[in-house]
């Protein structure tokens, strides 16, 4: 009995693992700034650290993604590797302290919230903020 | 204290843990393990962040036999906030060479940059006739926040038991990572030595 749970358990993400995939997210849509250009002042990012990575970068859209769950490095190793697959990603940066990656794109990238909330899902994490800024 | 003092001494409070279980989707993981029971090869792939699939090799020490394992590791929840993250896995292999050979159970943990805790249970059925329980519970404090990466560090107290040797021991341990690679050594006086190698890609 105890190798028919076992198989039974073997297979059964196998089947449910898509569906169960967006489970997980709990975060609303409500009062965000998903899409939406801001003018700089409100940036939700360290200025300092915001200012390094844009050394360098010209014509990009730039997204700030706030991350729940994101507690260690090798919790964010997935969310760097899976967003530099995106041949239109020009940079990362994965901030811990404070729960954020910024994202640079080429200016011809349509940045979209639900692909950017699927990638960090498809770590384990969840967003809980997006902010784009064009530069 | 010289550095050849530092790295013993850190030797003396190290053990193993089993470390993110499941990667991140599409994410492949190698480990190492050895300890006073068994040496180990375990190799696995995650298909969605939410399980994993793999196979391990088991050169038991304490029945002199060697054995494969075709394992799944499952996350049955998972809690993230902005601070933190929790989670509960749950464990399982059937052995490719004798399918009386099994194990189950279920462990979890909570953590956040500084703090972590965790406790595990693992019911494991053989054709020895000497079914066994393996448990632990793990406390954990980060001394520095490093920054993504750096090189982390974890100082932890865990305490487990096995029923099979009726064994419990606690004692103090450390773990080190960077990147994708994450090691764990230790020693205990009634466990001996542990080791844990793990490579994340």
């Amino acid at each position: 009995m105890k190798k028919i749970l076992l198989t039974l358990l073997l297979a059964s993400p196998l089947i449910c693992a898509e569906q169960d995939n967006l489970d997980m997210h709990d975060h609303s849509h409500e009062g965000h700034l998903h899409d939406t250009m801001v003018d700089g002042k409100n940036l939700n990012v360290d200025p300092d650290r915001f200012d390094k990575f844009m050394e360098e970068l010209t014509d990009v859209k730039i997204a700030i993604v706030s991350v729940k769950g994101m507690v260690c490095d090798f919790c964010a190793r997935g969310i760097e590797k899976t967003f530099l697959k995106d041949k239109s990603v020009k940079k990362i940066d994965v901030d811990l302290a404070n729960g954020k990656v910024i994202i640079a794109y080429l200016k011809s990238k349509n940045i979209n919230s639900d692909e950017i909330e699927k990638k960090i899902l498809s770590n384990g994490q969840n967003m809980s903020d997006l902010q784009v800024l064009e530069v | 204290m010289g550095i050849y003092k530092i790295i013993i001494f850190s030797l003396v409070f190290l053990i193993n843990i089993d470390a993110r279980p499941i990667s991140y989707s599409g994410g492949t993981t190698i480990m190492y393990k050895s300890d006073s029971m068994s040496n180990s090869f375990y190799a696995h792939y995650s298909p969605t962040y939410k399980y994993s699939i793999g196979i391990e090799n088991v050169d038991d020490k304490f029945f002199n036999e060697s054995y494969n394992y075709l394992r799944l590791t499952y996350l049955l929840n998972r809690k993230n906030t902005n601070i933190s993250q929790r989670n509960l896995y749950f464990q399982s292999g059937i052995s490719v060479n004798n399918t009386n050979n099994i194990f189950y159970g279920i462990h979890g943990d909570w953590e956040t940059r500084r703090w972590f805790t965790g406790f595990g249970y693992k019911y494991v059925e053989n054709s020895f006739g000497r079914d066994f329980k393996d448990r632990f519970i793990q406390l954990g404090v980060a001394p520095y926040l490093g920054e993504y990466g750096d090189l982390h560090t974890w100082v932890m107290l865990k305490s487990k038991t096995n029923s099979l040797t009726n064994n419990r021991s606690t004692y103090p341990e450390l773990k080190f990572f960077k990147g994708n690679t994450l090691l764990e050594f230790g020693y205990s006086d009634k466990t001996e030595w542990d080791l844990h190698f793990m490579y994340r890609f």
